[in-house]
């Protein structure tokens, strides 16, 4: 993408050049939404004044940190639909603004999971503490048991049969069949909430009976999860160098933790 | 691979079950079993024998569930067990004569060629290969788990040792550091009380109004309300006040237990007809609940004047529930041998 200065704007600062995985010169048809050329996109903003822009802009910015809540990944669809609505024609306008608000405001990084389906998440800009932060804040344990069961998949290679998953966690006092009292009914928050925010995906084994599934690492566990760090867990775990594990410790190293898209994903299966 | 029981990258060629196992035997046997040709002899007797048949066609269901059941255990690479599933498959092998026996052979290779996969990708994965038993056992030490005694059977993998409270929260804490999770958006204040439309605000005060202002008046009309409908409620709330106070004046330095206070170990309905007694108590502020050191609920009077029923000092609720199994444990745990607040009946007014 090449940085352009416009002459009607109001912001003064710089823009930035956001890497490739936002506003893509794509050419795909949404079902309902048809990505406006550039020069559309001037000519839509050349009707409205920046207060209105920015009006818009900020919507997107609140619809955005409100979904980030229950970490439900935001639909272009569902974007355009709700809150962009009339300015659908300076729609990537407006997503630039936004994404530019979230790092500049918020430290948040705005990241497109599926280029296919058109989704977005929010992931921390900032870097991974080394240790936990001395503030202590409510912490959800949900995040301990994705944890462990990230880290098995990822150990294993990337992908681990469902059954493996469920023995480890019987193994962590975790019972998939039982309510568990702090996590209440597992297996549906392992297959379906978690699935749901894209940090796993949960596919069907074809062929197999009875009906079996794979676990894999979910679009979002690939952009906000960094393998290095769980290596380093592992290695403190074990009492191991992490470099013990060679295959997993160069796929932690193949790649920049920092913005891995999905386009990256398929490469480390 | 010598050995290619399990198959690896190649898997046994799947025609149809006699030819193709005829070769695939003569690629895994060791020397064992060399030929496994059907002689003549056969023929006759066996191909129409049902119960061998029935027989055959069982311990093939039992080979194939035993695979599929035990499936990590197979995979471990300390055993042969797969090996040894294999070799029982082919001596029984030798005894198939019709097509459904085959059709269970060739299930039992897929599954077991699926498995001889998997193993051999651990074969060849350099490194330190990873054991998700080890994992978890490490895990739960770094969870704090406090384990009974310090020598278990591993291997038993029985549940020795208890988990502590916050165990999930520890993990959840060190995941922070592996992950980029935005902080979830949430107004420092909360949000604001928005105002409901016209109509539904209009019914909304209407049905508040009355309830605040009975809340108000409740402690003067309380006891008229009661005589009339729950007169049997507010005697008995009277009766145990009288138990608690006499008991406390015993001896006012010692805490009172709340569970030997409620707890009839004869019955259980009047165990909770004795909670639900005290309860009023307390709402009422004529007698308050504590925890003592051992963080176990004691419940003592309150002094007159200490606390204005409906006052401003802050209420604290909570909602107490029992189960006979609760109630059970209970007694045991705290050793009640009889009832200090004593059933109605027995008592002479």
């Amino acid at each position: 993408m090449t940085q352009r200065k416009r002459p009607s704007s109001t912001q003064s600062s710089s823009q930035r050049r956001h890497t490739g995985n936002l506003v893509a010169q794509d050419e795909d048809d949404d079902a309902t939404f048809t990505q406006p050329s550039t020069s559309q996109v001037q000519r839509g903003l050349e009707k409205l004044t920046p207060a209105q822009v920015d009006q818009k802009t900020a919507e997107v910015v609140q619809y955005f940190l409100v979904k980030d809540q229950k970490k439900m990944p935001v639909r272009r669809a569902d974007l355009v639909k709700h809150v962009v609505k009339d300015y659908r024609n300076i729609y990537p306008e407006i997503l630039k603004r936004a994404a530019r608000t979230f790092d500049q405001v918020f430290g948040l990084k705005l990241v497109e999971i599926d280029p296919k389906n058109k989704m977005y998440i929010l992931v921390n800009n900032l870097e991974t503490p080394d240790k936990a932060s001395p503030v202590r804040s409510p912490s959800n344990p949900k995040m301990g048991l994705l944890l462990a069961i990230l880290s098995v998949i990822f150990m294993k290679g990337g992908v681990v049969r469902e059954n493996l998953i469920w023995n480890t966690l019987r193994k962590l006092r975790v019972d998939p069949g039982e309510k568990h009292e702090e996590f209440g009914d597992v297996r549906k928050m392992v297959t379906d909430e978690f699935v749901r925010q894209r940090y796993l995906e949960y596919v069907r084994i074809p062929h197999t009976e009875p009906i079996e599934h794979e676990f894999r690492w979910g679009q979002r566990a690939d952009a906000e999860v960094s393998k290095v760090k769980i290596l380093e867990f592992m290695g403190e775990l074990h009492e191991q160098d992490p470099k013990t594990w060679t295959q997993q410790y160069r796929q932690a190293h193949s790649l920049p933790n920092s913005s891995q898209a999905s386009t990256s994903s398929s490469s480390q299966r | 691979m010598k050995r290619s029981k399990g198959g690896g990258d190649e898997e046994a060629p799947r025609h149809n079950g006699s030819a193709g196992r005829r070769k695939a035997d003569q690629q895994q046997s060791d020397g064992d079993e060399g030929g496994s040709d059907i002689g003549p002899a056969d023929l006759q007797d066996d191909d129409n024998d049902q119960g061998l048949r029935r027989e055959i066609r069982s311990k093939y269901r039992d080979l194939i569930s035993s695979v599929q059941q035990n499936r990590e255990d197979m995979l471990s690479p300390s055993n042969n067990k797969l090996t040894e599933v294999l070799e029982e498959a082919n001596k029984l092998f030798k005894d198939v004569r019709q097509a459904r026996e085959a059709a269970l052979d060739a299930q039992l290779l897929v599954v077991a060629t699926d498995l001889g996969k998997e193993k051999a990708s651990q074969l060849f994965s350099e490194g330190t290969a990873f054991d998700p038993t080890a994992f978890a056992e490490h895990l739960l030490s770094f969870m704090g788990l406090n384990r009974l005694e310090d020598d278990e059977d591993e291997q038993q993998n029985t549940a020795n040792g208890y988990l502590p409270q916050d165990a999930w929260h520890r993990l959840a804490r060190r995941a922070e550091c592996c992950f980029r999770t935005a902080p979830s958006f949430h107004y420092m204040m909360g949000s604001f009380y928005a105002e409901p439309p016209p109509p539904k605000q209009r019914i909304e005060r209407q049905r508040k109004a009355p309830s605040k202002e009975a809340k108000r008046i409740m402690p003067t009309q309380l006891k008229k309300m009661e005589e009339s409908q729950q007169e049997a409620t507010e005697k008995e709330v009277e009766r145990i006040l009288g138990y608690l106070k006499s008991y406390y004046q015993d001896d006012p330095t010692s805490p009172i237990s709340y569970y030997e206070f409620v707890i009839d170990p004869s019955s259980f309905s009047r165990t909770v007809e004795n909670i639900f007694h005290t309860s009023f108590l307390i709402r009422d502020g004529l007698a308050r609940m504590y925890l003592d050191e051992e963080k176990l609920p004691c419940i003592a009077p309150v002094e007159e004047g200490e606390v204005e029923a409906g006052g401003s000092t802050s209420r604290k609720q909570c909602i107490l529930s029992i189960s006979p199994k609760i109630w059970k444990e209970l007694i045991d745990a705290f050793d009640i041998k009889d009832s200090i607040i004593r059933p109605p009946n027995t008592q002479n007014d």
